[in-house]
């Protein structure tokens, strides 16, 4: 339970750090290391050298979005889960959010673990992606001397994999201001709370005027290689007045044409399907109970 | 751990045979190989570095025995995979089926075991990564294939 070897950088600036990535191409980046460092003291993982993250204040925290985000939060990529959890801005501006950070791990690890930490990581059971995809979050990544932002949908490639360039980091990430008139829900079911969820879907459904469905995300985890689009059913669900039919058929959809779930040892792909139909339906209507 | 499906590849089934016998081209097929010698007619044996997300240096030594040969249509593979990391060990089947005047359709299954530490901590995972390695291996070996056989380049 101890790791091999490993260089230790501890910059005081993002600068710094952004330089020391870009100087050791086998340089990782140490956020929370709820997930690295398991990784290495088992030694599945043995990183060159880590760069710690821990003191550069400027990536810590969140705030209200400003000019033209207006009602939107912006958040640092070191901001503990638990200080989602404890702030009210999460709470009235991204409620999908403080909805689901419960359901991550345990306290002791959303003390530590990080939202940038948890989308760089890209586990395929992890929450916070799928909720980010659901809100259509962008991330904003940076490496030294450039920054670009791509939309969380965008950056979630494939199992553990992400747009991200050897030398990047992501340093911020932006959730857009709940639209009028929207509803949320975050579902999930594990053997035990705190347990790699079985199945999870995050729900965002928006209704126009006349109380038809005007945009629907439905995200789900745990049910292949990262957070998956649930496109046909979101596609049923756009321009139907939203009943409990509509969204049966919409769950239905989910199960059967839109994932692939894998099968383990705790659950079979059969299984995670019924999950998945189950969890789609309680979370849709939830969604839609409290549209507002 | 069952893994099958069927992939169409370019070319007639006797082509296809003789370009899969090559150890080369087999190593195309099997994600991070970075080695694999045929020390005998029916045995292959090398190295396979495997690395997903935060697992950076899994390293397995690897050897493949064809048995059950019949040319131009089907084989069958044991495979023994060691490594500090654990072991894969199993059996697959493969068979060559012509399409058409000009293509094949290689339909395979294999059913492997994992165990050891890999299996022990990586249990969750183990389905879409072997999902995840079977197409990276087939689409990599039809890129070989076509290159091989001069059509799209590689």
């Amino acid at each position: 339970m101890k790791p091999p070897a490993f260089e230790y950088h501890r910059p005081e600036t993002l600068d710094e750090a952004l330089a020391l990535l870009a100087e050791h191409e086998d340089a990782k980046p140490l956020a929370g290391g709820q997930s690295l460092i398991p990784a290495m003291n088992f030694r599945l993982a043995a990183p060159a050298a880590l760069v710690d993250l821990g003191r550069l204040t400027e990536l810590r925290g969140l705030a209200a979005a400003s000019d033209k985000e207006a009602g939107g939060v912006r958040f640092g990529a070191m901001t503990t889960h638990a200080a989602l959890e404890t702030s009210p801005l999460v709470a009235q501006r991204a409620p999908l959010l403080a909805e689901t950070i419960g359901f991550v791990a345990h306290p002791q690890i959303r003390n530590r673990g990080t939202l940038g930490g948890s989308l760089a990581h890209a586990d395929p059971a992890a929450e916070l992606p799928a909720v980010m995809v659901a809100l259509e979050a962008t991330l904003t990544l940076q490496r030294a001397g450039a920054e670009r932002r791509v939309p969380a949908e965008q950056f979630f490639t494939g199992l553990f994999a992400t747009a991200l360039e050897p030398g990047e980091l992501v340093t911020a990430i932006e959730v857009p201001p709940l639209p009028a008139r929207s509803g949320w829900a975050f579902e999930e079911m594990a053997r035990r709370h705190g347990d790699y969820a079985l199945v999870g879907v995050a729900v965002v459904l928006r209704l126009d005027p006349a109380g038809r469905c005007e945009n629907a995300r439905v995200v789900l985890l745990s049910v292949g290689d990262g957070p998956v689009l649930a496109r046909r059913a979101m596609a049923a669900l756009a321009g139907q007045a939203v009943n409990a039919e509509v969204i049966a058929g919409a769950a239905e959809l989910v199960a059967s044409e839109d994932i692939d779930p894998p099968s383990d040892i705790h659950a079979s792909a059969a299984y995670r399907r019924q999950l998945a139909r189950v969890l789609t339906r309680r979370a849709l209507t939830r969604a839609l109970e409290r549209v507002r | 751990m069952i893994v099958e499906g069927t992939y169409p590849l370019p070319g007639t089934p006797p082509v296809i045979w003789d370009l899969l016998m090559d150890p080369d081209v087999l190593a195309k097929a099997m994600p991070g190989t970075k080695q694999l010698v045929r020390i005998a007619p029916d045995r292959y044996e090398g190295v396979m570095r495997v690395g997903i997300g935060p697992i950076t240096a899994a390293e397995f030594d690897l050897a493949i025995t064809l048995t059950d040969i019949r040319p131009p249509e089907s084989y069958a593979m044991q495979i023994d995979g060691k490594g500090r990391f654990g072991f894969t060990r199993g059996t697959a089947q493969v068979e060559l089926a012509a399409e058409g005047a000009t293509e094949t359709v290689m339909r395979y299954s294999a059913d492997l075991q994992v165990g050891g530490k890999i299996a022990a901590l990586g249990q969750r995972l183990l389905d879409s990564v072997s999902k995840l390695l079977t197409r990276q291996g087939l689409e990599a070996l039809n890129r070989e294939l076509n290159r091989r056989l001069g059509g799209e380049p590689a």
